[in-house]
């Protein structure tokens, strides 16, 4: 009984997939966003770090090192901009998905039927898996080719190993952050102030260094920290597997304990926007 | 009078609904300042040497890296006011089912997106004196009391951003899923327009293209007022060169918006989306 439905889950995840792949296919424009976004973003931000260290000024770049590891900034920005894209694509992967069943009252339907509530929650966004591995070819190319940042192969190889244990945790937060639709309905700001303060907290755009000391105590509680700074290790300070190490075995405790409480949430919430007839409003 | 009457009524029904959704209203102050005032203040700073951001100084003439920052803000926040409170807000009115009604309305259509302008200024307004009240409260932003000379580059570049935001709703209606192309061009504009960084620090070939957006102009005003940077060119000259693309900017804008608003009457596509 439990492989039947175990079965059917999966064909629902198959045409849910197929589903959102056959929208990004309706809308062709949106797929340049997976070249717009990843150049423009943090080549921003890297003409900002010229703006503030007076173009490479000996004095602001030595100040810059002590507090990040690196001279390199141009290679530290597009590191953490590339955490930002993954961070983007699973907040409003899931909570997104689940915001436009809402508006176009499609959501009570798809909760009528008899599949696990994961289907509506992880179907749609199954093709992020495609944008984030774009996303790491094209702002490693970007790098090379506008600020001439060669990467080493060592570098590129640990940086994606870190990138697939990282997975879990990080669809796991995105899991929980989703279920945040049931309760609240207009996702968008949420998403937002999540991403906004993922951003702050986990050394995306500066480092964590110049946060406060609780600030830098809650940022070692989030997946994101751990993936950035190993990456970042493993491409500018040329780090080794065994440098890796505690960062991967804090990524598997944090995707458990974020995987237990998103289930938690999400039954919490169903519940409670059924009681409330939640669903159906917006 | 009636047109003003609807203007006021389509502006009265944005802020109301906006309101109705309590993130949002919390979103219009705190998103610019977690995704983009504080991360650039913390980057910058970053940078600092014994508190100074020499660099800075070395790029516009001014070490006051908070000033710079918020002020830039204000330009963002006028941008994305224009792109997505009043032509973005057309693609909202489309997923709701409710475009064709307001289109069978007496009202004229230009009203249709004045109104969404007052609306999305209220908020921005709103959320320009919130951020500046945290920043003056917890970020030791000052301004010098000069910045008072940079009040006609502001009411300026809302009228440009207004002729702009024609030109965009336009798009809009022709285009319908326009949310790449809005997010995009958004983000295009308040770049080029000087927000977070100095246009000369733009590669060659897209400074030209900063040098024609009026909001280039407004930005470097605003900041030569308050902070007493070095401007790009003659303060006089920045002003003709604000009032001049102001007047290409918004005939243009009205002009693609009538040309398509005739063009979606004609072919019948306003319920499509």
């Amino acid at each position: 009984m439990n492989a039947t439905y175990l079965a059917g889950d999966l064909r629902a995840l198959r045409a849910a997939g197929r589903m959102s792949l056959r929208q990004l296919r309706r809308y062709p424009t949106n797929l340049l966003g997976t070249i717009f976004w990843p150049v423009l973003l943090p080549a921003v931000w890297v003409l900002m770090g010229q703006a503030y260290s007076g173009g490479g000024e000996p004095a602001a770049l030595d100040a810059f090192a002590s507090r990040a590891g690196t001279t390199g900034v141009t290679l530290f920005v597009f590191v953490g901009y590339l955490m930002y894209m993954w961070l983007s694509a699973l907040l409003w992967g899931p909570g997104t998905a689940l915001r436009q069943e809402q508006i176009r009252g499609s959501l009570e339907a798809v909760f009528l039927t008899p599949v696990s509530r994961l289907v509506p929650l992880f179907g749609p966004t199954l093709t992020n898996f495609v944008w984030i591995a774009m996303d790491l070819v094209v702002m490693g190319l970007a790098a090379w080719l506008l600020f001439g940042v060669v990467l080493s192969v060592q570098g590129m190889l640990l940086a994606a190993a870190i990138t697939l244990i990282g997975v879990p945790a990080m669809y796991a937060m995105g899991a929980l952050f989703g279920a945040g639709v049931l309760r609240f309905g207009e996702i968008g700001p949420a998403v937002q102030f999540t991403r906004g303060g993922l951003s702050m907290l986990c050394g995306i755009t500066f480092p964590i260094a110049m946060l406060p000391s609780w600030a830098q105590a809650a940022a070692s509680a989030m997946p994101p920290t751990y993936i950035v700074d190993a990456m970042r290790g493993a491409l500018l300070r040329s780090a080794t597997v065994a440098d890796l190490v505690p960062a991967a075995a804090s990524l598997i405790g944090l995707a458990a304990a974020f995987a237990i409480l998103a289930v938690v949430v999400f039954r919490w919430l169903e519940a409670s926007a059924r009681r409330s007839g939640m669903l159906g409003r917006y | 009078m009636g047109e003003l009457r609807a203007a006021i009524a389509i502006a009265r029904k944005d802020i109301r609904n906006v309101s109705r959704y309590r993130f949002v209203v919390a979103s219009q102050i705190f998103t610019p300042l977690y995704q983009g005032v504080l991360p650039a203040l913390l980057f910058g700073a970053s940078f600092a040497v014994a508190g100074h951001v020499v660099g800075l100084e070395k790029t516009i003439g001014t070490t006051d890296l908070t000033g710079f920052i918020f002020l830039g803000g204000v330009m963002s926040g006028l941008v994305a006011t224009a792109f997505w409170a009043m032509a973005m807000s057309i693609r909202n009115e489309m997923e709701a089912g409710t475009l064709e009604p307001t289109w069978l309305t007496p009202t004229s259509r230009e009203v249709i997106v004045l109104g969404r302008a007052l609306g999305g200024l209220f908020w921005f307004a709103f959320s320009q004196v919130a951020i500046f009240a945290i920043g003056i409260a917890f970020f030791g932003l000052r301004f010098r009391p000069e910045i008072v000379y940079a009040l006609p580059a502001v009411v300026l570049a809302i009228v440009a951003m207004i002729g702009i935001a024609y030109l965009l709703a336009a798009v809009v209606l022709l285009i319908k899923e326009a949310n790449f192309f809005i997010d995009c061009t958004n983000f295009l504009f308040a770049t080029a327009s000087g927000a977070a960084f100095p246009v000369v620090l733009l590669p060659g070939v897209l400074q030209p293209i900063a040098y024609a957006l009026p909001t280039t102009y407004a930005m470097d005003l605003i900041r030569q007022a308050g902070l007493g940077s070095r401007p790009l060119f003659d303060p006089a000259l920045e002003y003709v060169a604000l009032v001049l693309t102001t007047a290409i900017a918004f005939p243009i804008g009205l002009w693609a918006y009538r040309r398509a608003d005739r063009r979606i009457r004609r072919l019948g596509t306003i319920n499509q989306y």
